[in-house]
């Protein structure tokens, strides 16, 4: 009998692999394929039409696209640095505390547990300019008596998705670098206090590092993640108005569902994901740095 | 005297700034979901009035009554939409764990070639946003009858979460020192009870957040959901939320009474495993 | 039996009477109609009919989804892209049924022409798409009316103080131009606003199309090339811009779409308010609006050309060309649309697409003085009514008109370089689609 003895890593891996393929690379490569074509929802038999690379020209040459681009960009890079700056600080606030810690990491973990259309019609609701929770509460409290336009103005309107998108994700690098603060070996820590660190100085040179992984752990799923920020941003504000809040994929979203130009959007999304890749292979290299510096490579 | 008067003042003020600081932290985490709770308990009116009605006038449970009633009077399948989301978000959570334990073990305990190209392959299959995702996911389930299914749905998430509960299982488990299993081999314990019973309860923590990660996830997630699910025989809650909104108008009190639902056993169990989230880790049994 | 001959004559009436009814008792046994419905309280009320036309006619409906307006729309173009158009019965709406020039069919051969002859003729020709029936009207008519809060009309100060400003009486207003001096001369930013509007999506586009029409311009011209970039075009935008320059309309008003505008009548906060007439029960009902017990209802005003804006829409039922059981299908809709139907839909509110129902629904709000006065309007309303461009890429087209829209609102762009560069982008999406 011929017998394949497998290596035992790759067993492990296949239930992995299989899934992903199934999901995931095979619809990827349908709309790969239909970025090449005229393709629209409505009309079915243009997916067998190949324009070559028709709509990746289209996109590069859209001003449209490109300011969604980087508008993207500009969101992730803000979004991504204040949630792990408030996750570390929160992380490190809430590991102090010595009662009530496991209800208070519930609650930390609060804004984890709403749907994000949840989220996106909450902060509709509170930033809206006539009838919401933070013009009322600022013209009850005689702040202002001008009715501001949250999701109207140019910055406002990005301050407000920033800070949906923060509030509801902050928790996640919250939880996770809590986690890693615990796993932390005693011994550096008590050593330093021995030794005479500042509290400072212990953070600086022995927490942190440690927490490194963690963090890049974190930061790499979250700017993978965000693209859960379409939910928020189509609801609050659906790219608007006048495009000044479009992101990458209320363009894509709107084109490909409501326009029905599936191609197009598709070849769109292609550029999106490039991007993505890039911010996945960037954080990676850092981890895998931080993971050698602390000896953990393997 | 009065330099152990001084240090305990700035440890005292030290802590009253962190409990400060902490409680104005959790009151912005908070005040949103509050916000909801408090609006699932009243007539819309009384939520959109200007100027705001601060004090609610009369708390009442009209909203859930109304959701749970018949078709005509604003009720909702809830318990269906409850009952499916449920069914999905656990199944799938604990076949990504189950997934993810054994990818995470794979990639943190071995050595072989390719190993970081097919890490970060794994990875990047999250990169794809759901919104490119949807449509060609869609025409390949409709062709395998998978459309309206739990299985499809299940299978969805399993996907989408799979990558994260590997790289994090894949953390914790570096953390684990591969002598504690090596002392438990050389002690005459299979690989397998070597896993079991030393290296797994140590990465316990690790698993537990994937979980948690995982459950989260599938159990809030909408984008593949609304275009997956047709009729409420696999429908989910977040979805159902949409119920609540039509060409014309949003039912806020409808709406806030589901999402109170929603928000429940989340809570719940995110309670629960808080405790095993940070079990704590001793190195001591191996260095002594 | 006493007298078999009469007997006989009552059951054979009673035969015919059935066969004017497109459902004849037992007709579909054993068949299975699967339907998409739009979901919503306002929706919900008329499929509790549905078991009624089972039982007369054997057959069975599977309701295999119901999902609200977007929802479904997106569930159709999926469906169209995966092949899977096999279900039978389908929710429609005039706005969106050009764009499924494939998905449905004609319903002429599987009707009465007596049947058809019982809609409003506008609603008919609304509902015909290249020379197809594609969908029969259910009781869901829209067309909208001016909203205003009562007594401000009445408050003899505020009359005193407009004459002396505009120089004419103080009555709601007959044309744009005084809609925009009232609204103007009411608002008080910010608690009080002269009026909203509908400021993005579909729903933008839309009211920007109604006012070109009412000034005399089209969207498109006959060729389907851009034609709101003219005077009338310019002159519509216009009124957008300046009433939110003046500061008349709720700074947020450009994000604001149709339950934002609801809610802010509602709160009392606005003085006039061209909306749907779906809204009047809700803006009467003291548990739902501050300005309950002040309400009245005008018809909606005219443009320049004298032509009264009217953007209307109904909602209907479509059987699919693939259905495997047509006349079944056609049936079941045709029940779902018939006098009875649209006189039962009609007493939750909503506004009839039949004729005769018209007269019945004016007949039972006798006694009621509200809505008495608000059916008078909607009825006045609905004679102005026309739907929008019969093009598949009106939605499409209407997503490139709307960001230029706002940005010459919110004063990004100058009305005259919005405009030009809204009618360049529909013109090169034309042309993209081979539309010529």
């Amino acid at each position: 009998m011929f017998k394949i003895k497998l290596p035992t890593w790759f067993v492990l891996i296949l239930p992995a692999i299989l899934i992903l393929v199934a999901v995931v690379l095979i619809p990827l490569l349908l709309s790969l394929y239909s970025s090449f074509t005229p393709y629209r929802l409505t009309r079915p038999d243009t997916l067998y039409k190949w324009i070559g690379t028709y709509n990746y020209e289209k996109a590069a040459k859209s001003w449209v696209f490109w300011s969604a681009f980087g508008r993207t960009v500009l969101l992730l890079t803000i979004a991504l640095n204040l949630e792990m700056l408030l996750g570390l600080g929160l992380a490190l606030l809430v590991s102090r505390v010595t009662r009530g810690q496991r209800a208070l990491r519930t609650v930390m973990m609060f804004p984890m547990m709403f749907s994000p259309i949840l989220v996106g019609f909450q902060f509709k609701f509170i930033f809206n300019d006539n009838v919401g929770l933070v013009n009322n509460a600022l013209q009850s409290l005689g702040v202002t008596t001008a009715a501001i336009p949250w999701l109207v103005d140019q910055k406002l309107a990005m301050f407000s998705i920033i800070f949906a998108e923060v509030w509801t994700s902050t928790s996640v690098f919250a939880i996770l670098i809590l986690a890693g603060l615990f796993a932390i070996p005693k011994d550096p820590l008590e050593a330093a206090k021995v030794d005479g660190c500042t509290p400072w100085q212990t953070f600086r040179h022995i927490t942190l590092p440690f927490l490194m992984p963690f963090i890049y752990i974190a930061l790499a799923i979250r700017s993978l993640d965000v693209a859960r920020a379409y939910d928020i941003v189509n609801i609050m504000t659906n790219g608007g108005p006048a495009r000044r809040t479009e992101l990458l994929w209320t363009l894509i979203g709107r084109t490909g569902y409501v326009d029905a130009k599936m191609g197009y959007a598709n070849a769109m999304g292609y550029v999106s994901i490039f991007m993505a890749i890039f911010f996945t292979i960037f954080f990676f290299k850092k981890l895998s740095a931080a993971r050698a510096e602390l000896g953990m490579a393997g | 005297m009065d330099i152990n008067h001084q240090h305990r003042l700035k440890t005292r003020i030290g802590a009253g700034l962190r409990h400060i600081t902490l409680f104005i932290a959790m009151s912005i985490i908070c005040i949103p979901g509050l916000w909801i709770v408090l609006n699932s308990f009243r007539p819309t009116v009384d939520i959109m009035a200007k100027p705001p009605v601060w004090v609610p006038r009369g708390l009442n449970l009209d909203n859930y009554r109304a959701m749970f009633g018949g078709a005509g009077e604003g009720g909702v399948p809830v318990v269906q939409y409850f009952t499916n989301s449920l069914i999905i978000s656990v199944t799938s959570t604990v076949i990504a764990i189950l997934i993810g334990m054994a990818g995470g073990y794979a990639f943190a305990r071995y050595r072989f070639r390719g190993k970081s190209a097919i890490f970060i392959g794994l990875l990047l299959t999250r990169a794809v946003p759901g919104v490119a995702l949807s449509l060609p996911l869609f025409i390949v389930m409709a062709k395998t009858g998978l459309i309206d299914t739990h299985v499809g749905l299940i299978m969805v998430y399993v996907a989408m979460n799979v990558p994260f509960t590997i790289w994090l299982i894949d953390g914790f488990f570096r953390q684990v020192p591969p002598d504690l299993a090596e002392a438990a081999e050389i002690d005459g314990c299979t690989r397998w009870q070597a896993f079991w019973k030393v290296e797994f309860p140590v990465a316990k923590s690790g698993v537990a957040s994937a979980g948690i990660f995982a459950f989260l996830t599938s159990w809030n997630e909408y984008a593949l959901a609304s275009q997956l699910t047709r009729s409420t025989f696999s429908k989910t809650m977040p979805v159902g939320l949409r119920d609540f909104t039509s060409e014309f108008t949003i039912n806020w009190g409808g709406m806030c009474a589901l999402a109170v639902l929603m928000i429940i056993p989340a809570l719940i169990l995110t309670f629960l495993v808080q405790k095993h989230l940070i079990a704590g880790l001793t190195f001591g049994g191996v260095k002594g | 039996m006493k007298n078999p001959l009469k007997s006989l004559l009552a059951v054979t009436t009673c035969l015919a009477m059935g066969a004017v009814l497109p459902a004849a008792a037992g007709q579909f046994d054993g068949i299975t109609v699967e339907a998409k419905l739009i979901g919503g309280q306002q929706y919900e009320g008329l499929y509790g009919r549905i078991g009624q036309w089972e039982a007369s006619t054997g057959a069975t409906v599977k309701i295999v989804s119901k999902k609200n307006h977007f929802e479904l729309d997106k569930e159709f173009k999926s469906d169209l892209a995966a092949g899977t158009t096999g279900w039978c019965v389908g929710s429609n709406h005039s706005s969106f049924a050009p764009q499924y020039p494939s998905l449905y069919t004609d319903l002429s051969p599987f009707m009465d022409a007596d049947e058809v002859a019982g809609f409003v003729p506008a609603m008919i020709s609304a509902s015909t798409v290249s020379g197809k029936l594609v969908m029969l009207p259910r009781a869901q008519f829209d067309v909208s009316v001016l909203y205003y809060q009562k007594s401000l009309y009445e408050d003899d100060a505020k009359k005193a103080a407009f004459k002396t400003e505009y120089g004419y009486d103080l009555a709601p207003p007959a044309t744009l131009d005084q809609f925009k001096d009232q609204a103007i001369f009411f608002a008080d930013p910010p608690n009080f606003y002269g009026t909203q509007y509908a400021g993005k999506d579909e729903g933008a586009s839309g009211r920007f199309y109604e006012m070109v029409v009412a000034n005399g311009g089209r969207m498109f011209n006959d060729d389907w090339t851009p034609g709101f970039n003219s005077d009338a075009g310019k002159e519509a935008l216009g009124w957008f811009v300046d009433l939110y320059k003046a500061g008349a309309v709720p700074p947020g008003t450009t994000s604001y779409l149709w339950d934002e505008l609801g809610a802010g009548f509602a709160s009392g906060t606005i003085a006039l308010n061209l909306d749907w007439p779906g809204w009047s029960g809700y803006f009467n009902d003291p548990e739902s609006s501050k300005a309950a017990g002040d309400v009245g209802l005008v018809v909606q005003p005219m443009g320049s050309a004298g032509i009264h804006t009217g953007w209307s829409g109904h909602h209907g039922f479509s059987v699919t060309e693939k259905c495997p059981t047509p006349e079944a299908a056609a049936s079941l809709v045709a029940f779902l649309t018939n006098e009875a139907s649209q006189i039962a839909e009609s007493a939750g509110g909503s506004l009839p697409t039949r004729t005769a129902v018209w007269e019945h629904v004016v007949k039972a709000a006798e006694g009621d003085e509200f809505r008495s006065s608000a059916l008078n309007v909607f009825k006045q309303g609905a004679t102005h009514a026309f739907p929008v461009p019969k093009t598949p890429y009106w939605i499409e087209a209407s997503n490139l008109i709307y960001p230029e829209l706002q940005a010459a609102i919110l004063g990004d762009k100058t009305v005259d370089q919005a405009l030009q560069d809204a009618a360049d982008a529909v013109d090169e999406m034309m042309q993209e689609n081979g539309v010529y």
